[in-house]
């Protein structure tokens, strides 16, 4: 599924789950523990968006099971390329948008300290 | 950010974690049951894996996960009620059964109703036809339309009034309140243009408002013209009209019940396997 755009503007929670991934695989809790630091999006989630979220990501081919797991209930998930092109697109988007909210002044620039 | 960083953690086993873990396995039997089936252990798995997590705040994790519980059962029972119920063939499918429904009910009030209306009528039409061929024979008007005392508030008896061609009361074989009540002037009209009319009159005098009477009305033509009115009450008809009304309504209820409960059922055995989500999030 390359048709990333169709996805975007991704939730807040599906950017997260997504940017979550991109490190590689993980479990439900990781994903969730990784999205409430503000590097990971800040989206204190629980394990019904979770995987509420997951559900239809993976119906949409953004997401897949990796098949890894150290535990029956611990299942792991990963990007698919269509997931990866999802989150770049919406990244490219968020970017544009800050470049131009840059240029405004209304956030600093960055500085070379 | 570390991928693996949760494996590390495990549970304490503290009592507290024991008695929320099983408060959420309770409420986990309350979302739909194919996101149960796939979902419930690994969410339980994650809830253990938070609990054991000592860098989560005991209160900001069980304040987020109740308002997790709540938004995101509500949204997959959403999610569910659109792909079993939310299928154009299935809805058009129950539309065109009600409409079907509601016919048939419209049916079973206005056929018996007209029914039971029309028979209203049928001493009156021999009343009414029997006392002005008589009149026009030139029979006297007391033995035409002998004196009676039928109360119409009260009588279900028929009864017959006789009037001249200006519409004043010449005999009247039944009262109300004492007196005899004259119907519109527009029915004395019609019935000269057309012969006969036959119409459901509440007579109203003074302020005394009648029960509603079935009336045939009938031209008296010859050397003194004027009209002969026929009249029943109709209080019984409108008793089996109203039983009528109310076992049409309850077939109409009935009816849409069963539609809505073989919609619901039907949709339910033929629910789509799960398609790509139009919305993610």
């Amino acid at each position: 599924m390359e048709s990333s755009p169709a996805f975007t503007p991704l939730t807040p929670a599906v950017l997260a789950i997504l940017l979550g991934l991109a490190e590689g695989d993980k479990h439900g809790y990781a994903i969730m523990k990784d999205a409430r630091t503000p590097q990971g999006g800040g989206v204190p989630m629980g394990p019904g968006t979770l995987y509420g979220t997951i559900d239809r990501l993976i119906r949409d081919g953004l997401v897949e099971e990796s098949g890894l797991s150290d535990d029956e209930r611990r299942r792991y998930y990963r990007l698919t390329s269509g997931g990866r092109a999802a989150l770049a697109s919406e990244l490219a988007r968020l970017d544009a948008a800050i470049a131009s909210a840059r240029a405004l002044g209304l956030i600093p620039t960055r500085g070379r300290s | 950010m570390s991928a693996r960083q949760a494996d590390h953690h495990r549970p304490h086993d503290r009592p507290d974690d024991r008695r929320i873990e099983r408060l959420y396995a309770l409420a986990l039997r309350l979302y739909p049951s194919p996101f149960r089936e796939e979902y419930a252990a690994p969410m339980q798995q994650s809830l253990r894996d938070a609990l054991a997590d000592r860098t989560f705040a005991r209160r900001s994790l069980l304040a987020v996960v109740t308002l997790d519980l709540i938004t995101s059962l509500i949204k997959e029972h959403m999610t569910m009620l659109r792909a079993t119920y939310g299928r154009p063939a299935l809805l058009f499918n129950a539309v065109v059964l009600s409409g079907i429904a509601s016919g048939i009910a419209l049916a079973l009030y206005a056929i018996p109703q007209h029914v039971l209306r029309s028979g209203a009528n049928d001493p009156q039409i021999q009343l009414a036809t029997d006392a002005s061929a008589r009149l026009e024979a030139g029979t006297a008007l007391a033995e035409a339309v002998p004196t009676g005392d039928v109360d119409m508030a009260r009588s279900l008896a028929p009864f017959v009034i006789a009037y001249d061609d200006q519409g004043r009361p010449l005999a009247s074989q039944a009262k109300l309140n004492g007196g005899v009540p004259i119907p519109p002037s527009g029915v004395f009209d019609y019935v000269r243009q057309h012969g006969e009319e036959r119409v459901s009159w509440q007579p109203i005098l003074g302020t005394t408002r009648g029960v509603r009477i079935a009336a045939v009305v009938e031209r008296v033509s010859g050397a003194h013209p004027g009209f002969v009115l026929a009249g029943r009450s109709l209080r019984e008809v409108e008793v089996r009209e109203g039983w009528v009304r109310i076992m049409a309504g309850l077939t109409w209820l009935g009816m849409l019940a069963l539609i809505a409960i073989g919609t619901l059922v039907y949709g339910r055995l033929t629910r789509p396997e799960p398609a790509p989500a139009a919305e993610i999030g």
